[in-house]
C-alpha cells in the first residue's frame, strides 16, 4: 500500500496526473464522447423531474452508460502512458 | 468571443467554436440547427450543437438560481469573498506551480479514511478534507459548514441545497487559475464552448424558426457557369466555399466592410454574398461576373480573357481578400502581413523557417517568413540533377522540400561570425502550420527554352501528418549544442499536426489548351466533382487517383488562443 501512495504522490507532484487529465479531456472531446454524454444527460433530465434533479442523481444514472461509451483507443493510450510512468518510477525505487 | 450588431441589420452574429474539426465537415448534421430568418431575406446564421444550452437555459433565466449560486453561497461570498476560493484552487484544484503540486500530493487526503477519493472535497469554512462517501457530509452536518469544494472539478457543493451551485464570478476566478496552471504544465489553452450573451439569447428567442439539414441535402453545392476560360476561377471559388472555417466565418456574418463609402468595391463583401448564394439551397448555376470584375480591378495582372493559372489566381484572391479585410488601399496601401489578424491570415498563413548553416563555423542564421501555400518541385533535384530520385508522392515532395540542401560554391553567403563568404547548407521547415495547408504541385515549367507540363502521377493521401516536417524536429535533432534548456519547451505536450484533404484542383490537357476541374468535400465524407456548372457525385478513390495540381488540407484539430 505504501508504494502505491508514493507513486500517486509522484504522479501529482510531477504534474503528470494533470497532463493525463488534459489529454484525456482532449481525446474524449475529439472522438465525440463528450457530445454523446451531453445527450445522455439531456435525456436523463427530460425523463426526470427538472426541479428535483441533482448532480448526484444525474451522475448515478449516466455514469455507467458513459463509461461504456469510452472508446478502446482512448483507454489504451492513457493506460500506456500510465504504464510507462510506473515502469520508469518503480525502477528508480529499486535502485 | 464577440457579438457585433451589424449596422445593416439587427441580426445576431454568432461566433462558432469547435472542439474538434470533425464537426466542421458535418455541415448538415442532425445536431446542427440552421436558419434564423429575418424579414424576407434568408440570412443563414449558425448555431453550434452547444446552442442546446440556449434552450436549456431559458427557464433558468428568470429563476433565482441562474449564475448567482444559491442564497447560502451569496451569503458566503459577501462575507468571505474570493480569497479562500482562489487559494484552494491554486493549490489543490488546478495546481499553478510545482510547490502547489507538492502540497496537493501531501495534503489532499481524507481526514477520516486517509484515502484520496472518491470525490475528495475541501470545506470552504475551515481546513478540512473529506471524501464524498459520507465523510465530508458528516463534517458539514456536525459543524454546520454548508459549502465545500470538489477538488477534481473545482465545483462548489451546497449541503443545504443538496446540490452543486454555480456562480459566474467564482467560475471566472476558476478559469483564470486554470489558465495559469495550464501554462505552467505546458498545456494548450482551455477550450470554452460558446455561450450566448443576453442580446443573442433575446434574438434567438425572437427568431425561433429552425431548419434541419438532412444527410442527402445538396446544400453548399452550386454549379458555376464558365464565362469563357474562367474554369480556373470556378475551381478556386469551389475550394474556398468549401473551406469549413471560411464558410463558417461568412455564414455567421463576421465580416464588417471597411469600405463604407464604396461597398461594391469590396471583394470580401462579394465573397460573403457568394457564400449566401451557395448555401441558400438553390440549385441553379451561378455566374461569377461580379467577382471576376472585382478581381480584374484589384489584381490587374490577371485581367484579360485568356486562361489563367489557378494557383496564381488563388494567391491573388487571398491577397485582395486580405487587403480588403484590413481596409488597406487596393492599389498599394500599407498592408503589414506580419501583424494582421484578418480571417485570411488566421486560416491560411503559416510560417516557414529557413535555417542557413555556415559550413566552416556551423553558425546558424534563422529567418521565418509567412506563407500561404507550399509550391513543390516535381522534377529532378536541381542541385544534384539526380534523375533517379523523382518524387512519386506528396510526402516525397515534402521530404525533399524540408531536406537540408548544400548550397554550392557558386552560391556562397556572407557569414556574420566568419566575416567572409562561405559555403553553407540551407534547410526549410514549417515553423507554424496554417489551419488550411495548400500545396501547389509545380506541373508547369516556364523556363526560357520551353513550356511544358509535368503530368506524372503524384499520389497524395486523404489524411496527412505534418509532424516530420515541423521546425521543432529539426531544432531538437540538429541543434544539440544550444537547445539543452528548451528541448521540451519547443514541442508542446499535445501536438497535433494532422490534416484532412478537402479540395483538389486538377488541370486536364496541355498548357495551351487545358481545363480545370475541382473535387470538393461536402458533409463529412461526400465528395463531389465540380466541372463548371456540372456537379456530380464522386468517390474518394476518384479523388485520390486524379492528377492533382492544387491540394487543400484542413487541420483536424484546432487550438485556441
Amino acid at each position: 500500500m505504501k508504494e502505491e501512495d508514493v507513486l500517486t504522490a509522484k504522479m501529482i507532484e510531477s504534474g503528470e496526473l494533470n497532463r493525463w487529465k488534459e489529454l484525456l479531456r482532449l481525446r474524449l472531446t475529439e472522438c465525440g464522447w463528450r457530445d454523446q454524454v451531453r445527450l445522455l444527460c439531456r435525456d436523463a433530465i427530460k425523463q426526470g423531474n427538472l426541479e428535483e434533479m441533482t448532480v448526484d442523481q444525474l451522475n448515478n444514472e449516466v455514469t455507467p452508460k458513459a463509461r461504456q461509451l469510452v472508446p478502446d483507443a482512448v483507454k489504451i493510450e492513457l493506460l500506456t502512458k500510465i504504464k510507462t510512468f510506473l515502469q520508469e518510477n518503480t525502477l528508480q525505487e529499486s535502485q | 468571443m464577440q457579438t457585433k450588431p451589424n449596422e445593416r441589420s439587427a441580426s445576431v452574429f454568432v461566433q462558432l467554436r469547435f472542439a474538434d474539426c470533425s464537426s466542421l465537415f458535418t455541415l448538415p448534421h442532425s445536431h446542427y440547427r440552421r436558419g434564423v430568418e429575418r424579414n424576407t431575406q434568408l440570412r443563414i446564421v449558425y448555431t453550434t450543437p452547444y446552442s442546446v444550452g440556449v434552450a436549456a437555459r431559458q427557464p433558468l433565466l428568470d429563476s433565482e438560481m441562474a449564475d448567482d449560486g444559491c442564497v447560502h453561497l451569496k451569503e458566503y461570498k459577501s462575507v468571505k469573498g474570493f480569497r479562500t476560493y482562489r487559494l484552494i484552487h491554486a493549490y489543490f484544484v488546478s495546481c499553478t506551480s510545482a510547490e502547489a503540486r507538492r502540497r496537493k500530493a501531501d495534503s489532499c487526503i481524507c481526514s477520516i479514511c486517509n484515502k484520496r477519493g472518491p470525490r475528495l472535497h475541501i470545506c470552504l469554512h475551515c481546513i478540512y478534507f473529506g471524501c464524498y462517501s459520507g465523510h465530508i457530509q458528516e463534517h458539514a452536518r456536525r459543524k454546520q459548514h454548508l459549502l465545500a469544494l470538489d477538488i477534481s472539478h473545482g465545483r462548489i457543493m451546497c449541503f443545504a441545497c443538496e446540490d452543486y451551485v454555480y456562480d459566474s464570478d467564482y467560475e471566472n476566478q476558476a478559469c483564470e487559475i486554470k489558465e495559469i496552471s495550464n501554462r505552467n504544465l505546458g498545456l494548450p489553452h482551455q477550450y470554452k464552448s460558446w455561450e450566448p450573451s443576453l442580446i443573442e439569447q433575446e434574438l434567438l428567442l425572437e427568431h425561433p424558426r429552425r431548419k434541419r439539414i438532412t444527410h442527402d441535402s445538396t446544400i453548399g453545392l452550386r454549379g458555376l457557369i464558365n464565362l469563357g476560360n474562367t474554369c480556373f476561377m470556378n475551381c478556386i471559388v469551389q475550394a474556398l466555399t468549401h473551406t469549413p472555417l471560411l464558410r463558417d466565418y461568412f455564414l455567421s456574418d463576421r465580416h464588417v466592410c471597411q469600405f463604407s463609402d464604396r461597398p461594391d468595391h469590396c471583394l470580401v463583401c462579394e465573397v460573403a454574398r457568394l457564400f449566401q448564394e451557395f448555401y441558400s439551397g438553390s440549385q441553379e448555376a451561378l455566374t461569377l461576373n461580379r467577382l471576376l470584375h472585382l478581381i480584374w480591378t484589384h489584381a490587374r495582372h490577371l485581367a484579360g480573357y485568356e486562361q489563367q493559372d489557378a494557383h496564381e489566381f488563388f494567391i491573388a484572391t487571398l491577397d485582395v481578400l486580405h487587403r480588403h479585410c484590413t481596409g488597406a488601399n487596393a492599389n498599394g496601401g500599407d498592408s503589414n502581413s506580419h501583424q494582421c489578424n484578418c480571417i485570411i491570415d488566421q486560416i491560411f498563413t503559416g510560417g516557414l523557417q529557413s535555417d542557413v548553416v555556415c559550413t566552416s563555423c556551423s553558425g546558424v542564421s534563422t529567418t521565418i517568413d509567412p506563407f500561404w501555400d507550399i509550391s513543390l518541385d516535381l522534377g529532378t533535384t536541381p542541385a544534384t540533377g539526380d534523375t533517379s530520385k523523382v518524387p512519386k508522392s506528396l510526402l516525397d515532395c515534402l521530404e525533399r522540400f524540408t531536406r537540408p540542401e548544400h548550397l554550392g560554391s557558386s552560391a556562397k553567403i556572407k557569414c556574420s561570425s566568419c566575416q567572409s563568404y562561405q559555403e553553407s547548407t540551407k534547410q526549410l521547415t514549417m515553423k507554424k502550420l496554417p489551419v488550411v495547408a495548400s500545396f501547389h504541385l509545380k506541373r508547369f515549367e516556364h523556363s526560357s527554352r520551353f513550356h511544358k507540363k509535368i503530368s506524372s502521377f503524384i499520389s497524395f493521401p486523404e489524411h496527412l501528418d505534418m509532424t516530420p516536417f515541423m521546425s521543432h524536429r529539426r531544432n531538437n535533432n540538429n541543434n544539440n549544442s544550444d537547445s539543452a534548456a528548451s528541448s521540451g519547451a519547443d514541442e508542446p505536450y499535445i501536438n497535433d499536426n494532422r490534416y484532412s484533404l478537402f479540395a483538389v484542383i486538377n488541370h486536364v490537357g496541355t498548357l495551351e489548351a487545358g481545363h480545370y476541374t475541382a473535387y470538393i468535400r461536402q458533409h463529412r465524407d461526400n465528395w463531389f466533382k465540380c466541372d463548371d456548372h456540372i456537379i456530380t457525385k464522386a468517390n474518394i478513390k476518384d479523388v485520390l487517383n486524379s492528377e492533382g495540381y492544387l491540394l487543400f488540407y484542413h487541420k483536424q484539430f484546432l487550438e485556441y488562443e
